[in-house]
């Protein structure tokens, strides 16, 4: 469906140019005592938020560039990082 | 849909305080558990919360294909009951659920596709399924209007044919169901929204709803698309499902031009013809997560050239209705259905992507047993969540060639 991203290289592209990347899940866990619980949290489990979650995309038919964006999924809109995550987007 | 008028299923029941089992969402899935709840187990205390109403949501909106020809051991023989139980469900419910078992026809349009479609081929043999190899003359015989040239796209190579399958309507699935559970006393509740799920010492204690508090020692989480979110928004529990806009249109009636359920994984596109003389068709998922059911032109035109390529009879023909759903897809393809762990009493029944359809009946039967006994039944045992951490995923998709949201 029409969704309008913006790549930090290439400014606002259509949503087809890109692939998703999932949720944001912070850092990949450290090897040093990883459990098989941590590991599969961080690479299958997902919150499925319902509104305005952080994520990874990557600018697949275009310059290649991986980035974190928001996107509301209940209006699958592109939008501004909420306050508290301002300047670590 | 509200209005004045009585609905089919029977009287509207007033929201008690505590019930023995409750549902949430009341999918075909959540009916299905309800009705066998009631008839097979006697715990006919059951109360169904359904936020809008009963078929809203993939029950309504699915493309009513019906099959059991999937690619694993464990896979294949809850299909297969699921598709022995329609006609039995016909009986049973006293509703017409108009089981058209015309046959499945998956084209493979490379010799790799026709090796791999051996393989599910000889799963489904191994498990008394009907399911053969043909090839491309074959294919044409069976559908005269298909494209066999070699100067399409995707030219076919052959097909996996499989003629138990076919169609079922889907929302005579949903009233007819809705009746049954009715008849055996089972209260639903539509336009009842679940607030929260409530547990205390390890245990499920109740539900909070729009409407008041229930108390109750079972809660089913079987709410399609909208699971994993009431999962983890409501109890903290994440799941391995991303939520995805999966979309179907029709063209406007034709005369009978096509007798099967043909689908082609390299176009991306399915396709039958409905009774009503409409060519239903659908897509591919759309690739990133979303609640939203909208459409785009992108689908429309990716259907117009598909079919005008395998079905070239149907160029010109117009599109009439086009609707969207959402699909909850797990990594392996394959539904996670658990219970009890990490609460007793907390059932789940999700993760099942664009199968929910053609489940439900037999899922129903499995998600009601494990309810009323506590224990898990045999046919169930190999979907249990822990079998990501555990590393064990089922090999439904043939090649994982991207971790993608779906597939």
């Amino acid at each position: 469906m029409a969704l309008t991203l913006t790549c930090p290289v290439c400014g606002k592209r259509n949503g087809y140019e890109f692939r998703y990347g999932g949720e944001d899940k912070g850092p990949r866990p450290a090897e040093e005592g990883l459990t098989p619980r941590a590991w599969c949290d961080y690479v299958h489990m997902n919150t499925c938020t319902v509104g305005i979650q952080k994520e990874w995309w990557c600018h697949r038919d275009g310059c290649g560039a991986w980035f974190t964006t928001f996107r509301d999924t209940t209006k699958n809109l592109e939008v501004k990082p909420p306050e508290a995550e301002n300047g670590q987007a | 849909m509200f209005g004045k008028r009585k609905p089919l299923w029977g009287t509207k029941k007033r929201l008690k305080s505590s019930y023995d089992a409750v549902i949430i969402g009341g999918g075909l899935h959540g009916l299905a558990a309800a009705y066998y709840l009631a008839k097979e187990h006697g715990l006919t205390d059951v109360a169904i919360l359904e936020k809008r109403y009963i078929g809203f949501g993939g029950a309504g909106r699915n493309t009513a294909i019906v099959r059991a020809n999937q690619r694993t051991q464990e896979n294949v023989p809850l299909y297969k009951e699921a598709l022995d139980l329609w006609p039995v469900l016909t009986k049973e419910l006293n509703f017409n659920l108009m089981f058209n078992n015309c046959g499945n026809l998956n084209l493979m349009h490379s010799e790799a596709a026709m090796k791999a479609a051996r393989m599910t081929i000889a799963t489904a043999q191994f498990h008394g399924v009907e399911s053969h190899l043909i090839d491309a003359k074959e294919a044409k015989a069976l559908v005269p209007a298909l494209n066999i040239s070699e100067d399409i796209t995707f030219p076919i190579h052959g097909a996996m044919y499989h003629p138990p399958g076919g169609i079922v309507r889907h929302d005579a699935v949903v009233w007819g169901l809705a009746k049954g559970c009715a008849k055996h006393g089972v209260h639903i509740h539509q336009q009842t929204e679940a607030t929260g799920i409530l547990s205390a010492g390890g245990r499920i204690t109740g539900v909070d709803t729009a409407r008041g508090r229930i108390q109750t020692p079972r809660v089913l989480v079987s709410a399609g698309g909208y699971s994993a979110g009431i999962m983890y928004h409501m109890l903290g529990i994440k799941l391995p499902i991303s939520v995805l806009t999966i979309q179907a249109m029709v063209t406007q009636p034709l005369k009978p031009i096509l007798d099967h359920v043909v689908s082609s994984g390299a176009y991306h596109c399915y396709a039958n013809q409905t009774l009503k003389g409409e060519i239903a068709t659908g897509a591919h998922m759309d690739p990133w997560p979303n609640y939203t059911t909208q459409n785009t032109a992108h689908y429309i035109k990716h259907q117009a050239e598909a079919l005008s390529d395998w079905l070239p009879c149907l160029r010109g023909v117009k599109f009439m209705r086009i609707w969207g759903g959402l699909a909850d897809m797990t990594p392996d393809m394959a539904p996670v259905m658990d219970g009890n762990d990490p609460i007793d009493g907390l059932y789940m029944d999700c993760g099942w992507g664009y199968f929910g359809f053609k489940s439900c009946s037999a899922v129903g039967k499995y998600m009601a047993e494990y309810m009323a006994t506590g224990n898990c039944p045999e046919m169930l045992k190999p979907f249990h969540l822990r079998r990501y951490e555990n590393h064990r995923l089922m090999g439904e998709t043939a090649a994982l060639v991207n971790y993608t949201p779906d597939n």
